[in-house]
This record gives structure tokens, C-alpha cells and sequence, in this order.
């Protein structure tokens, strides 16, 4: 029966992903959004906040720059020793009366939870943010399969009943403003509308705190898992990650497997490190520690506790020594806060649930970089991302790596690699250039008629300008000049 | 342990290893001057003081002699009618629970309580395992005792500290921690429950308390 009913579920959720369909174009999506000057008013405001947070509350440590090294190399020793650590983790989160699943994919992993959900006859989903979970879209996939899950993160519930997707990996809704949520829940609860921050996040906090009540089931991700323990450490401001752990009797945290730090002494590096580059705070509102199950006498806390870690991709990063340092991204943000090219085009843009600088980096390698070899160019390599960094992952340099695999195995449009044939043909020999040169001088400033800058190139040109102007090439080259003195 | 698809497999194998480690690794060392802001431990409470008010915790310093006074009247300010308190010794010792009761508050105790009741109480007045004197933070732990949604689920948490909580810093917390075995949850409170979700606008009460107050014994 149990079967039956399992296979059942189990086609819903694959009716689900069937009209889903990758269609992302960076370029439209991109230019879009550049235009939008409220979007960008709003990302500003958000994200430049924090930008500056983060450099402030670095100030207070001994010698931030040494400590982001520390914490670089904990997380580096981790993943080239994951095996051991998993399997440490493992054993310590047993012991403590936790079960363990690991989960190769996405796939894997949203059946695993479904098992457990139906196997413990769970209705009432407590959800609190994750990325692993937006990655692997954890809650349609539940509400397909008939299950009551509610988001609980107040940035997430609004996301959620608004069918929107997050734009931060922090702070989720950068992209709306206060009166859209207002019109929102005015709709959602059919209440008069209100758009006073604080109006509505006590409406939010009325509405949840019955779904905390009913909650049967608890769903978290997790900042850091310590191997030494087998303990789970997930850091918040609102609350609603405690709630997850304390009031429903089944608690399931799902968790990439690159989550690892050794030693509970580890987490001191790491917590004074995340919030400051996540939010600017010295400490986020609660860090909660917590394993397993409720122990004897406990009147508390989860009777079950299942730890899924998933793969997804992630073997594979850790298989190239090269880009293995990837992996060692806490999620903080910094490097969204920190990019010229985020703020401009936001997280949307990205097409995907890891925007920004890690995201260019992430996606391409967890998805493809078929379908998102546009993402490692929306950089301008300026090396902000790098500098923010808590680990210290060389974003920009990677993001090179990732072109020069575009270019080797020939992801490029045939168009743009003949055109760099040529030009590579042409710049070979010095009278080719200087014939080239001179054509191109004279042919732009023809078309530029006096003016400083061209506003439209011909094809295939007129890509590039339809984002940007062009400066009028100088009367004289370089060369000229040079053979001048 | 459930591993259908042999992840722990295909991670040794990205590693290029083929068997387990045989001996465990050695991770980097942590350099306590790089990690560690308090280095002293003279004047802990003071410290854990200036920064608890910085995150918005509101602080009392006091005599256990004028605790029951002022608690009361705190409660009193606040409008407060029922409190919850967990099941401690301390509690008993300095007389709080015996105070609140003979000031006509409605004072029920962690072990005769359910997690739903905690939802109808004005107020959990707690003791705490450590305060953090670097963060100003203070940190409860789980036990039989001391319900984990005690200091979570009522809108005001009181929660009252004594000079030898304090630990200096982080680094002292985590390896009390480790060394004091396995609670099955600890939270670090670092000021009311708080989002800037809408427009970055600072919104104090989400899903826990939106007032955290200390009364800090001399």
C-alpha cells in the first residue's frame, strides 16, 4: 500500500518537473533589468548597506585578512579530506540518535524527504530558508506531492505566497518594495492595505506562529555541520530556524556535503566571519547548535531526526583540483553585495538560485555551462568579489578558467570563433594590422561624423552597443604616434 | 547510514583516493591570536553589559538582595500576567519563582507545561548557561529542565545572569562546549528576534521574543 502510494507521489512530482523548462537568456533577462532604475534603487539601497556593514565589523577582528586565510584553509583541509569528515559526521549524528541519508542527486534527495514525510504521516511542513532546498525547488516539489508546507522565513513566505522567486541568497527580496507586499497580503488574507514595514511583518508573525503550532514537521539547511560531534550549526535572525528544531516531532535538515568543519572550535573562526560579511552584524540573533533527537526527560525538540546530505554536482567540483576551492562558499553574500554588475542587473538575472559572482561560478558548474556560458562574462573582473570573500575564493580567476573552457571545448557560437580566427589571422602579421587598423579607424570615424562617441555599430557589432556606446577611435593609432617622436 | 547511490564512494573517488584515510588528518591549527577579541577575563559582566545593550538587549545591573523587587516591577511595567520559568535550582535558590507568585503573577514551570501552552504566556523569565562577554550574547542550553521554546516562544524573555556565566569569547564558549558533552541543542541570543527583510527597513519581533532583558547579579 505504502508503495502504491509512494509510486503515486512520486509521478505527481515528475508531472511537476515535466513543462519545466530551462529557456535562460542572460542577455534579455540581463538588459531588462539593467533598465530598470526602481530595481536598481532597491538593490542599492540593500546591498550597499551591507557592502558597507561588512567593511566596518571586519575592522573589529585582530587581523580580518589572516583570519579569512584560517578560515579558507579549514574549509580547504575539509573538502580534501571529505571523505574522512562525512564519514565522521555520519557516525557522530548516529550516535546521537539522527539517521543519515545521502543523497546523489536533487532527485534523490526530494524522495528521500518524501519518504520520510509519509513514513512519519507528517501534513504540516515548517520550512525555513535554505539554498540547497531553492536549489533543488524543495517546496513545489512538496506542495505538488499534496503536502502543507509553509516557508517561514518571513523574506521566503512572501516569496512564496507571491510565486516569486528570491533574488539574494540573504536577503531575498531585495527586488520588492514595501507597497507591492502590502498590495500582496492585503490580496493573500483579504485584509485592508497597510504599507508599514512593521504592520506587516506583525501580520506575518500573527498568520505564522498558528502554522508554527500545527507544525508536525520541521525542515532546515544548515550553516555548518561539525564533523567531531555530529552537530548541526544554522544561524538566523527571525527565529523561525529555532522553531523548526523545537515544536514539530519529526526534524529533517538537508545539507550539501561540502557543509563540513572539523571541530566545534572551528565554528569561532567561522561565526565571527559569517554574519559580519553576510549582513554586517558582529553576530546573527541566534546561532543554534543543535543534534539529533530530543534526549530522555526532553519535553522538546524533534522524537526524529534525519540529516539528508546531498551531492548534486558537487563530487564533480570536487574532482577538479582546480575549481575544488568553489566549494568552500559559506553563503554570506559578500560577493553579491560587493559586485558592480549584481547591482546592476540583480539576482533574476542570473537564472538561476545562486545569482551573483559565486553564482557565475556555481551554475555554470552544477548545470552546465552549455546553457550558461554567458554567466562567467558578466564580470568585469575587478576583483571586488575576491576581496569580500570570508574564504577567500579566487571568483575572478576562476571565472577566467571558466571562458577558457568555453573557448576549449568549443561552447562558443561557430560565429564568434571565426571572428577571433580572424582576428588572431590578422594580428599575425604587422602589415595585416596595420591594413586593419586604418580600415577600421577610418570606417568608424566616417560613421561617428565628428561625434565623440558611436551610439550603433552594424552587425555583429550592434550586440555590443546596444548596452554600451562606443568611444570614436583617435585621429592618430598608437603607432602612428610612435613612429611620430 | 542510507547511501543507495555510494556518494561517500564517488567523494573518495574525486579525491583520487581508493580506500579510507587510515589515519585521521590533522586540520590547521587556530591561531588564538588571530581568532580570539577578549583576552582578558577581568571585568567579564562588564564587557558582556556594553555589548548585550548594543544588540538591543536591555540590561539591569543588580544585588541578588533587590532582584525580586525589581523583577516584579519590571513584569509589572510590562503588562505581564502569566510566566513561564523552566525548572531550576538557581531559580528557587534566589528566590525569584516564590517572589513572582507572591506578586500575583500566574507562574508555571517548565516540567508541568506542554510546548503549545507556551504560546498563552506573557513572559518566560530564564536562568542561562553561558554569557558571551565578546558578542554579548546570552546562551541557553536543552535539558529535562529547560525547554528549548522557553526562550523562544513568549513575546518577552527575561533571562537573569551571574558573574560566573561570562565566558570571554566565542573560542571559550565552543570548547566549553565540546568539553561539556552533548546537550542535544544549545542557541547563542544575540539581541530580540529581528528581520530588515522589506526595504532593509530594521523590524524588531519576527518569531521570537521582540523584547530580551538581562538582570545582571553583581
Amino acid at each position: 500500500m505504502l508503495s502504491f502510494v509512494q509510486t503515486a507521489l512520486q509521478k505527481r512530482v515528475d508531472d511537476f518537473h515535466a513543462h519545466e523548462r530551462i529557456d535562460f537568456d542572460f542577455h534579455r533577462s540581463s538588459v531588462a533589468s539593467s533598465g530598470n532604475e526602481r530595481l536598481k534603487r532597491a538593490i542599492d539601497n540593500a546591498v550597499l548597506r551591507s557592502d558597507r556593514g561588512r567593511s566596518l565589523k571586519l575592522l573589529e577582528l585582530p587581523d580580518s585578512d589572516k583570519l579569512r586565510d584560517l578560515a579558507g584553509e579549514i574549509k580547504q583541509h575539509t573538502l580534501d579530506h571529505l571523505d574522512y569528515y562525512l564519514e565522521q559526521t555520519a557516525i557522530n549524528v548516529e550516535k546521537r540518535g539522527g539517521q543519515v541519508h545521502f543523497a546523489s542527486t536533487g532527485a534523490e534527495a526530494k524522495k528521500i524527504i518524501l519518504d520520510i514525510v509519509h513514513k512519519a504521516n507528517c501534513h504540516n511542513v515548517i520550512k525555513s530558508k535554505s539554498m540547497v532546498s531553492e536549489e533543488i525547488e524543495l517546496a513545489h516539489v512538496m506542495e505538488a506531492a499534496g503536502i502543507n508546507v509553509i516557508e517561514t522565513d518571513l523574506g521566503e513566505f512572501i516569496v512564496q505566497i507571491d510565486h516569486d522567486k528570491p533574488s539574494h541568497i540573504v536577503t531575498p527580496i531585495i527586488h520588492k518594495d514595501k507597497e507591492s507586499i502590502a498590495e500582496l497580503f492585503s490580496n493573500y488574507f483579504g485584509t485592508p492595505y497597510n504599507c508599514d514595514p512593521d504592520a506587516l511583518t506583525k501580520q506575518a508573525r500573527e498568520y505564522l506562529r498558528d502554522v508554527f503550532r500545527k507544525a508536525d514537521l520541521g525542515m532546515t539547511g544548515g550553516n555548518f555541520i561539525v564533523a567531531e560531534t555530529g552537530d548541526i550549526c544554522c544561524v538566523e535572525n527571525e527565529g523561525n530556524v529555532r522553531q523548526s528544531m523545537t515544536t514539530p516531532r519529526v526534524l529533517i535538515s538537508l545539507i550539501g556535503i561540502e557543509k563540513l568543519v572539523p571541530r566545534m572550535a572551528d565554528l569561532s573562526v567561522m561565526l565571527k566571519l559569517l554574519a559580519r560579511s553576510a549582513t554586517g552584524q558582529s553576530m546573527t540573533v541566534y546561532s543554534s547548535i543543535f543534534s539529533g533527537v530530543r534526549k530522555a526527560g526532553e519535553r522538546d525538540g524533534p522524537d526524529e531526526f534525519h540529516l539528508v546530505l546531498m551531492d548534486n554536482g558537487r563530487t564533480e567540483i570536487l574532482a577538479s583540483e582546480e575549481y575544488r576551492e568553489t566549494l568552500r562558499c559559506i553563503r554570506c553574500g559578500a560577493c553579491l553585495n560587493a559586485c558592480p554588475i549584481y547591482r546592476k542587473i540583480g539576482g533574476h538575472s542570473y537564472g538561476s538560485v545562486y545569482p551573483g559572482p559565486i553564482g557565475a561560478l556555481l551554475t555554470p558548474m552544477f548545470q552546465g555551462l552549455g546553457e550558461y556560458k554567458d554567466l562567467p562574462n558578466a564580470s568585469s573582473l575587478c576583483g571586488a568579489c575576491y576581496e569580500a570573500c570570508p574564504v577567500k575564493i579566487n571568483i575572478p580567476k576562476h571565472l577566467i578558467s571558466l571562458r577558457r573552457d568555453i573557448v576549449d571545448q568549443k561552447i562558443s557560437s561557430p560565429i564568434e570563433r571565426i571572428i577571433y580566427r580572424i582576428w588572431a589571422w590578422t594580428y599575425m602579421a604587422t602589415w595585416r594590422y596595420k591594413l586593419i587598423s586604418f580600415g577600421q579607424k577610418t570606417v568608424l570615424r566616417l560613421q561617428a561624423g565628428g561625434s565623440s562617441w558611436l551610439k550603433r555599430l552594424p552587425p555583429p557589432g550592434s550586440g555590443w552597443t546596444q548596452v554600451r556606446d562606443m568611444p570614436t577611435p583617435a585621429a592618430k593609432t598608437f603607432r602612428e604616434m610612435w613612429n611620430a617622436k | 547510514m542510507n547511501d543507495p547511490s555510494n556518494v561517500l564512494g564517488k567523494v573518495r573517488r574525486s579525491l583520487g583516493r581508493t580506500a579510507p584515510l587510515t589515519r585521521a588528518p590533522v586540520p590547521p591549527s587556530l591561531s588564538e591570536p588571530l581568532i580570539r577579541l577578549v583576552l582578558s577575563d577581568i571585568g567579564l559582566p562588564q564587557l558582556f553589559e556594553k555589548k548585550a545593550l548594543e544588540n538591543k538587549i536591555g540590561v539591569t545591573p543588580l544585588r541578588v538582595d533587590d532582584l525580586a523587587a525589581e523583577l516584579v516591577a519590571f513584569l509589572h511595567s510590562k503588562h505581564v500576567k502569566t510566566v513561564a520559568v523552566p525548572k531550576s535550582a538557581f531559580l528557587d535558590r534566589i528566590g525569584a519563582v516564590d517572589a513572582l507568585r507572591a506578586a500575583g503573577f500566574v507562574v508555571s514551570t517548565w516540567d508541568e507545561m506542554t510546548v503549545d501552552d507556551m504560546y498563552d504566556v506573557d513572559a518566560s523569565v530564564t536562568d542561562v548557561w553561558k554569557a558571551v562577554a565578546e558578542t554579548g550574547s546570552l546562551v541557553v542550553r536543552a535539558s529535562p529542565e529547560h525547554g528549548r521554546c522557553l526562550s523562544l516562544i513568549p513575546p518577552l524573555h527575561v533571562a537573569i545572569v551571574e558573574p560566573k556565566n561570562c565566558v570571554a569569547d566565542l573560542i571559550d564558549l565552543f570548547e566549553t562546549a565540546t568539553a561539556s558533552g552533548d546537550a542535544s541543542a544549545f542557541t547563542i541570543i544575540t539581541g530580540p528576534s529581528k528581520t530588515s527583510d522589506i526595504e532593509m527597513n530594521l523590524v524588531i519581533g519576527v518569531h521570537g521574543p521582540e523584547k530580551v532583558h538581562v538582570f545582571l547579579l553583581a
